[in-house]
């Protein structure tokens, strides 16, 4: 059940791969995408919004196909209900079962089986 | 319980490949057990759950070694989230619905950083780095929590079992013959599961499997000094209250011994002007 919340905090950690070059993961052969309904709530959205990297996240949206997050992370009046309804469902009800995450950069392939992506590198593609 | 203490042989391949040691005696172990394993985890300890309770709504939190995911439901209904994070997969099979619920989970290694930097907001490692063998791989782990926090208010929660065990633990810790007064400290510990055969009979009794899981038991004071080495290869200044700090902060906010385990609780800040 790979979220889009969790997609938003991914980065590829291979050798040779540093912040930002290496965000965001690009979902590739996505076999199996499922919306499951969550329980919505608005203090949680409200408060970690500032912690999300917005583009990344209208970005893989909108290559998910979904299109109703607006460009700019909007402010004050703008962030109503309305709109924190649209981000609660992109952010918290889009699953992506199967499938895999690309880095940007190296292309090093993390898969999603089950809804777990496997973040595991082996010992020769570490950096550190 | 009494842990075994490990043998020379055995401490030799563990400094030849802690890796595979870890491998052998920790990830192989719990996916074989985690089914019998998550049937028996009990209620979560006091103060992780009083930690869990005193984080601001809106918080991101990761789950260092998850395991089943005990944490995992411990999220103020909604108010924080928290992303759970083990190296098993048949444990995340479990942690994915801890509580009843859809629980997002990623299979990852505690030593390494998978993670925009300072992506979180708090991070807990509950009963994990005691299976890491290696006193650089436990400060890499250490290491890897405080850099997955935000620079200016991330705050992380340690637990790791102690070789200052209580009654209450039934498990007895062996003297180490080379340290007068000293308790050994890279121990197996034994699991002990009941493997049901097949289509048996009724009331035919099932054979006990048992496991052996590598610990590294913590002394009084290791998690504190493994904390400080790792705060300081990080550049961070580790404070014991939150004044002062010149440089990029890291504040001692408890620490303590409870219920058979060690715990240190921190605080990352900014430098005060
Ligand atoms: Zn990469």
């Amino acid at each position: 059940m790979v979220k889009l919340i969790t997609h938003n905090l991914l980065c590829c950690h291979a050798r040779g791969c540093n912040y930002p070059e290496n965000f965001p993961l690009v979902f590739r052969d996505v076999t199996q995408l499922e919306v499951r309904e969550a329980d919505y709530n608005a203090e949680f959205l409200q408060k970690m919004m500032p912690r999300l990297e917005w583009k990344a996240l209208v970005d893989t949206a909108k290559q998910l196909g979904d299109t109703s997050l607006p460009e700019e992370l909007p402010e004050g009046e703008a962030m109503d209900e309305e709109f924190l309804k649209k981000l609660h469902h992109v952010l918290m009800e889009i699953h992506i079962e199967e499938g895999a995450m690309h880095c940007p950069k190296c292309d090093h392939k993390y898969p999603i089986l089950q809804g777990i992506p496997n973040m595991l590198l082996a010992e020769h593609e570490i950096g550190r | 319980m009494t842990l075994t203490a490990h043998d020379s042989s055995q401490l030799e391949a563990l400094r030849q490949d802690p890796a595979l040691h870890e491998s052998t005696y920790v990830h192989a172990v719990y996916d074989n057990i985690a089914d019998h394993f998550s049937q028996t985890r009990y209620k979560p300890w006091p103060i992780i759950a009083a930690f869990l309770a005193s984080l601001a709504p809106g918080s991101v939190g990761l789950d260092s070694g998850c395991g089943n995911g005990k944490y995992l439901p411990l999220d103020q209904e909604g108010k924080i989230m928290l992303l759970g994070m083990d190296r098993s997969i048949g444990l995340l099979a479990h942690a994915q619905r801890a509580g009843g619920k859809g629980r997002e989970v990623v299979r990852g290694d505690a030593m390494r950083v998978c993670w925009r930097p300072e992506a979180f907001d708090f991070a807990i490692s509950i009963a994990t780095i005691h299976h890491l063998s290696t006193p650089e791989r436990r400060q890499q782990a250490i290491e890897a929590l405080l850099r997955s926090v935000s620079s200016t208010h991330g705050r992380v929660l340690i637990y790791v079992w102690a070789t200052e065990q209580d009654e209450l633990s039934k498990r007895t810790v062996p003297d180490d013959p080379e340290r007068a007064g000293k308790k050994v400290q890279d121990v197996f510990v034994p699991w002990q599961k009941t493997a049901v055969k097949g289509k048996g009979k009724e009331g035919e009794s099932g054979k006990q499997e048992v496991h052996q899981r590598y610990y590294h038991m913590f002394e009084k004071g290791e998690l504190r000094g493994l904390v400080e080495q790792a705060g300081k290869s990080l550049g961070l200044q580790v404070l014991e209250g939150a004044e002062g700090a010149a440089m990029p902060g890291l504040q001692i906010v408890q620490e303590g011994w409870e219920r058979s385990n060690w715990y240190v609780e921190l605080l990352r800040h900014a430098p005060h002007r």
